[in-house]
Parts: C-alpha cells; structure tokens; sequence
C-alpha cells in the first residue's frame, strides 16, 4: 500500500484541502482528514489539513498501516467514534505520538462505502472537552455524513476510469421529480402532482444530488440537464 | 434491551451472533418459506460478509429474542444487488443519510402474546425503535426496509406506518416483498415508544453484556465439567480409575474455587 498526498500538488490543493479546510471552519473543527484506496490501482488517496510537520511524520512512520482510524473504522457502517478505538495498542501507539505534535485525540471517522464496494475514510478532530465534543457532534453528523460522501464521490471520479463507472444511474422516479423541479414546482407541488408526500420527495432529491454528486438541488438540475437525463426547464 | 453489533465489537459476541445466525434460520426458513440458505442451522449470505450493523434484542436473561441487519445504502445492498424484482430494474436509492434494513425479525417462540414486556409486540417495537435511534445517533434522516406484507401490517399496527414504499411488491418464490422507506424522526421514535410503552435508555451498555455472556460461558462449562467428572466417577470399574476420577474432581473443583476468588 502506497500512500500518496495529493495535497502536495497544486490541484490538490486548491481543491480536497480547501474543501477539508472549509468544513473545519464551518463546524467549528480543529483538522479534518481523508483517505481512500483507489478500488481499480490500489493506489491510497489522502487528503489532510493536519500541520505538515504531523504529516511528514506520519508518513515517515508508515503510521497508516496500522492506524485504526482507517483500518477499523473502515468496518463500521456508522461513524466512529474514536473513544470506541482507544483501548487498542494500535490507537495509543498512533495518538501518544499524535500528542507529541500537539493534536487532540477526540475525534470521529466517517466511514464511506461506494458502489464498487470501495471504501473511503473521512477523519475529524476536536480540541474540545468530552463533554462539548458530545453536543458538536450531534449537532454536525448529518451535515459531515454528507459531506464525507461528496468528497468520496469527488475523489473517485478525478480518476478517469472510476469516472466512466461511475455514470449516475436515476431511476425514472428520480428523473420525474427532478424534471418537475427543473420547471420550477417546489417539493410540496411535485409530491401533489405525483401523489407521494414531500418527504419522498426528499428522499429521491438527496439520492439524487449523491448520484450526481453535487450539494444542491439546483446544482443537480444543472448537471442533469447538461447530461441529457432532463430537459432544460 | 439493545445491543448493536458490528464488525469493530464482534469478537466480544460471537455467542450472541451465532444465536442470531440461528433465530433467522428458524424464522426466515422454517417459519416463513424463505428461500434463505441454512447452513448448519445458521441462515447467513454474502452480505453478512460486508460487515453490517446488527440491532440485536436480547431479554433479561440475555437471549436473542430479535434482529435486523443494517447497509449503507451508498455501497453494495439487498435493495441494488439482490431485490432487483422489487426496483422493476430501476436504480436504487442511494445516499449517505439512507440506510438499509433486511432480515427484521422476533423470537415468536420465545416471545409471549399480549402487550407485556416479553411479548412479541414489545420486542418488536423496541427493536424498531432501536433501529430508528441507532440511526438517528449516526446522522441518518430515513430508513429503507425490504419487508413481507405481513411486516408491513405490523408496522402500520405499531403506529410506525411506512411513509412511502419504493417500485412494488415483487413475487420472491412462495412469498412477496416490498421496500417500505421509514424516517427516524424524534416524532415517529416516541410515536412507537408510546404506542408500546418503552421509556428510558433501550441500549445495554457493550460492557455489560459481554461480561453477563461470560459468566453465562463459565456457568454453562461448570455444568458440563460437573457432568463429566460425575461421568468418570461412575463409569469407574478399578480402585485406580476411581481414585483418578476423585483426584480430577478435587483438582477442578480447587480450579473452579480459585477463579471465583479471583472474580470476587
């Protein structure tokens, strides 16, 4: 396994970090992490804010082979707290060196699973006490959940080939409800026109905004239209 | 109660998975005509190999009395992989904030009739609100479940009526299955919480558990020590072979007096 830091290129940079960078200070986080395994080559994506001087070392140490924020919280389908880590030899080797640098060790990994079966890790920490931690992180799941994805889906398809996989798939559900918000009908009128309630409404827009990969709901539109699965409204 | 096991706690478990592993053979098989593979007594398939979430019903003496499997449906799932007849060959849904149920299931034989504490109303209740609030806990906003007409009715008869259902009921074999879409509002949660009398904290904490199937373990492997010895002991036709079976029997028992010193 090869770890490659993408942030070290310029493009890398201007995009993953900043989005990483972007997250931590909206929701009030002390570093974000995220790593991949590119499920064609094998090749290992990473993409942190955390200091370069962590960075380096981590990398020097080959502490990704045995950190079990990546390796166990890859088996969870939900996020991982790391207090459900701490008690292994592997997490107090990784964090007592952490320490060192200064980093906290309260935290959360989001673990992503893609449609090929590949699996993405999205790592935040908090410098907060237990307590604070507690609430923030109720308060921020959903949002990380969601933003764990898109980057995932973002990553994977910079690759060429995973990009061509990766074709979104709409179900015809999809595709009427997104054609009906394209002319302009809120979710109350497209789930009275369709006879379904607005929360399915819902449901099919987010399974749709993750297939296309975007955030937004216009911005789905927008994607859609230029792929030709809608008529522009 | 609740317990939710997956891949990261799993080895602490393994009795209180194997026990599921059973109680699904017994319902999904033997009871429903599923056309589940049971190997050994255990139904189990290719996505219990994807290290799912198990929300696990456990009674007071720490038997299995319930389960479900949980997938995120962003990766491989029953509904993209499997449930092909119910989509009528459309796409699944998929996103970050929707997980999957399969393989819900309550111990009808274990269970009583009635309302109480140990019917099959109440586990089934406090299962699916232990599905909600697991959910709910990791930022998930609904749930999509592949269900049996007859699950669908239980749910509607526990004031958890799906909001919505996904393709149709497809034919599966001698049985029908639809895919019913849940949210795991605070609403819908102390809707069935209600409707069932659950109050409090569902979730034992791991700890606890684990500790309460050791001393099940040990209890179960005196008995079985016990059995033996009084075996050696009767099966004994020379003075030899009797003064060997008293010996054993001394020899354990220190060893069984020494362990609970060392518990105490």
């Amino acid at each position: 396994m090869e770890l490659i830091d993408l942030a070290a290129t310029p493009e890398g940079r201007n995009d993953f970090v900043g989005f990483l960078e972007n997250i931590c200070s909206t929701m009030d986080l002390d570093y974000a992490s995220y790593a991949s395994a590119n499920p064609v080559s094998g090749k290992v994506v990473a993409f942190t804010t955390y200091p370069d001087p962590w960075r380096d070392h981590y990398m020097q140490q080959n502490l990704h082979l045995s950190d079990p924020t990546l390796h166990t919280a890859a088996r969870s389908i939900a996020p991982v707290d790391w207090g459900r880590l701490d008690e292994s030899d592997a997490f107090n080797k990784v964090f007592n060196q952490a320490s060192d640098f200064g980093l906290p060790s309260i935290g959360m990994t989001i673990p992503i699973r893609g449609p090929y079966g590949e699996t993405g890790l999205f790592s935040v920490t908090s410098g907060a006490s237990v307590r604070d931690w507690g609430l923030l992180k109720r308060k921020i799941i959903a949002d990380l959940q969601l933003s764990a994805v898109y980057m995932h889906d973002r990553v994977m398809k910079s690759d060429r080939l995973l990009d061509i996989l990766r074709h979104p798939a709409l179900s015809a559900r999809e595709k009427e409800i997104l054609q009906w918000v394209a002319v302009g009908k809120s979710q109350q009128d497209v789930g009275d026109i369709l006879s379904i309630s607005p929360r399915t409404v819902e449901v099919h827009l987010r399974s749709t905004r993750h297939k296309l990969s975007v955030l937004t709901t216009p911005q789905a539109v927008g994607r859609a239209v230029s792929m030709g699965l809608i008529y522009p409204g | 109660m609740i317990v939710v096991v997956d891949a990261i706690n799993k080895d602490k478990f393994t009795h209180i998975l194997d026990d599921m592993y059973k109680l699904r053979a017994r319902v999904f098989q033997d009871r429903m005509g599923w056309d589940v593979k049971v190997t050994n007594g255990r139904e189990m398939d290719e996505f219990d190999e994807l290290d799912p979430a198990y929300v696990i019903s456990l009674d007071d003496d720490m038997n299995v009395i319930g389960c479900a499997r949980l997938l995120q449906t962003t990766g491989p799932h029953m509904l993209s992989d499997v449930f092909f007849d119910i989509l009528d060959g459309e796409p699944p849904l998929r996103s970050a904030l929707i997980w999957e149920s399969t393989r819900f299931c309550v111990d009808r034989d274990r269970l009583g009739k009635g309302v109480a504490k140990n019917s099959v109303s109440y586990a089934t209740a406090e299962l699916m609100v232990g599905i909600m609030e697991y959910a709910r806990e990791s930022g998930i906003s609904d749930i999509i479940t592949v269900i049996d007409p007859v699950m669908d009715r239980v749910m509607k008869r526990s004031d958890n009526a799906p909001y919505d259902y996904v393709g149709k009921t497809a034919d599966m074999g001698k049985v029908k299955a639809l895919a019913a879409l849940v949210d795991c509002t605070d609403e819908r949660i102390n809707k069935v919480r209600a409707f069932a009398g659950i109050e409090g904290e569902i979730f034992l904490p791991e700890k606890a558990v684990a500790e309460a199937h050791q001393d099940k373990d040990l209890a179960m492997m005196e008995t079985e020590l016990k059995t033996y010895i009084e075996e050696q002991l009767t099966a004994a036709t020379t003075e030899r072979e009797r003064s060997d079976a008293i010996a054993l029997k001394e020899a354990i028992g220190e060893m069984l007096r020494t362990r609970r010193m060392s518990d105490a």
